[in-house]
């Protein structure tokens, strides 16, 4: 039973545990004592080692049932089940309890022979020895039952508490994976460099500056609303691309060039919003970016046998190692695949050593 | 003062240019495109500051400085690239972030003329910093700072208080770009700054042994014990 979670996540016995168990255990003890020495004028010394004794089993004969309650999992079980379960642990726990009690003066506290002697001294009462065992047996029964509610009690409030515990930590772990994913899609570099080109603009070009600033709030606010699994046309998509690439060229200057060679058939497919973007952004970053005298990047599509083949190439440094694409490109595939099945792929080609090739198939009219 | 421009982005050039356009103390030499263009520039023209991007094509701003013989004073500037700057623990004079704030600039501006102060006042033509790249950490290493230069094979080990990096150059390069009166070639492995020496003792044979600051016991061979002698007129 150590698989269940709070076996795993709690040790064996917590501190609050046993703050309760000695101090309910300690405080009846003292209640006992107290009252056996004070109402029923008993010798104190013995009284006090059975009190000790007596509620030492209690303790350990608690101690146990709390092992063997974590052991068979009791604290999955719905409040139907644990009731009958409570009663047969409490009965069968005070069985020996109650057979020793004819030993003990202490057991005389618990019963009402002699609290009603105590109020009543000239009642004539006498109980029988067995009729005493049965008492203290139901006697220590009751206390029994009571520590397990209280247990039971105090580890539904815990749980509760756990509970929202993780759910808050469950949602902060989901707002910063949102706002990961946002980031990426913001491409910060790309932002703050387009932002420092507006500036550069300003002054040299206002008009084309105008431009740049509807085109650069265009892409961002695409950005910013496309959903994680939102469907667009490629075309769409494409005025987005347009819009990311002319910005570009004006920070790379003739560094960038762009061709589109998109079929008519092709544009009207739907695929992930910013799929066809991050791409573009890659071969921007790892192609164009990285080269001295600048290169090309080529966006194609046509369909093909009910298949949307989309490609994007770009030029980039021979020598450049790619290992920090590797994730992008995985989330790319693990969401195609989770929107359009197993049909849809996605793919890195690098055999040429000056040519990155980023190729898409997307199972069309689904 | 001697500015050159290092950025891939024209506009981004155009618009340091129009920044730095503004402060009469400033001479802008030159601009540059790449890392590559970059280093033919300042080993030519020898500018005093640079202001450079971090990402650039064809090597970044620290390949270049890494490359470089002459390492003038460096802005970094970058549009996000600021943790890469701290990442790397380079003790540059600032880094600016772009689109670059004008008041920011000028506090910038401030630093680079106290430290152009400092460097009139040690005056000099000599090298005075070598930007080390070592493993992941890059720094701008004062010359006056170091204790000790310690060939092994083409490299040699930097002993920059607790910092040992090591430089990808053979010790013969480096010599003959120190200052003589500062720096003495001990040995044919090793190279002692004079104002760490704290003392001098005679060894066998007319060896000498220096102790340094901070630092272990360079042993003087006898060849060079001469010249020390005549050098420091012990």
């Amino acid at each position: 039973m150590d698989a269940s979670p709070d076996a795993v996540t709690r040790p064996p016995a917590s501190r609050s545990y046993w703050l309760c168990q000695l101090g309910g255990w300690g405080l009846y003890s003292t209640l006992q004592f107290w009252a056996g020495a004070l109402l029923m004028h008993l010798p104190w010394a013995r009284l006090g080692i059975e009190v000790l004794v007596l509620n030492g089993i209690g303790l350990i004969f608690t101690h146990r049932l709390h092992a063997y309650i974590r052991a068979h999992n009791w604290r999955s079980f719905s409040l139907r089940s644990l009731v009958p379960r409570i009663a047969v642990a409490s009965l069968l726990l005070a069985l020996p309890l109650g057979l020793g009690s004819p030993f003990a003066w202490v057991s005389s506290l618990q019963s009402s022979e002699s609290l009603i002697q105590e109020l009543a001294p000239n009642t004539q009462l006498h109980f029988g020895p067995l009729i005493r065992v049965v008492h203290q047996w139901a006697n220590w029964a009751t206390l029994f039952a009571l520590w397990q509610a209280i247990y039971f009690v105090a580890l539904s409030i815990r749980r509760r508490r756990d509970a929202e515990l993780r759910q808050s930590e469950l949602t902060r772990s989901l707002q910063q994976a949102e706002l990961r994913l946002l980031k990426a899609q913001l491409n910060p570099h790309f932002l703050f460099n387009a932002l420092n080109t507006v500036r550069s603009l300003i002054a040299d070009n206002p008009q084309v500056a105008q431009i740049v600033v509807t085109r650069f709030a265009n892409t961002l606010r695409y950005a910013l609303s496309a959903g994680q699994h939102e469907i667009v046309t490629l075309s769409k998509e494409l005025e987005i691309v347009r819009d990311y690439l002319e910005i570009e060229s004006l920070r790379f200057g003739d560094r960038l060039n762009v061709d589109y060679s998109v079929s008519e058939e092709a544009a009207a497919v739907g695929i992930p919003a910013m799929l066809l973007q991050t791409l573009v952004e890659n071969a921007v970053k790892h192609g164009i970016a990285e080269l001295p005298r600048g290169g090309r990047v080529k966006v194609g599509a046509v369909v093909r046998d009910g298949m949307l083949l989309l490609e994007v190439m770009n030029s980039r440094p021979a020598d450049a190692v790619r290992a920090a694409e590797g994730t992008g490109l995985r989330n790319s595939a693990e969401r195609l695949r989770l929107i359009f099945g197993p049909s849809a792929s996605i793919s890195l080609d690098l055999s040429q050593p000056d040519l990155a090739m980023a190729n898409v198939r997307i199972p069309v009219g689904k | 003062m001697k500015v050159i421009i290092v950025d891939d982005e024209p506009p981004a050039r155009r618009e340091m240019r129009r920044l730095l356009v503004e402060i009469p103390w400033m001479e802008i030499v030159g601009e540059a495109g790449s890392a590559a263009e970059a280093e033919a520039l300042i080993e030519d023209l020898q500018p005093e500051l640079i202001f450079l991007d971090i990402q650039m094509p064809g090597g970044s701003g620290f390949d270049l400085l890494s490359r470089l013989e002459h390492v003038p004073q460096v802005v970094f500037t970058t549009a996000h690239d600021e943790h890469a700057v701290h990442a790397f623990e380079v003790n540059a004079l600032d880094y600016l972030l772009k689109p670059i704030d004008p008041r920011r600039l000028a506090s910038t501006l401030d630093r680079v003329r106290s430290a152009g102060a400092i460097r009139a006042a040690t005056g000099g033509s000599v090298l005075e910093q070598l930007f080390v790249r070592d493993g992941s950490r890059c720094w701008f290493v004062p010359l006056r700072e170091v204790q000790l230069l310690t060939s092994e094979g083409n490299y040699v080990r930097i002993s920059w208080g607790k910092v040992k990096p090591l430089l990808a150059r053979n010790l013969a390069a480096i010599e003959q770009r120190l200052d003589p009166a500062q720096f003495f070639r001990a040995n044919r492995r090793q190279i002692i700054n004079l104002r760490f020496i704290e003392s001098i003792e005679a060894g066998v044979n007319g060896r000498l042994h220096a102790q340094l600051r901070d630092g272990p016991e360079v042993e003087i061979s006898r060849r060079q014990a001469r010249l020390f002698k005549v050098l420091t007129s012990i």
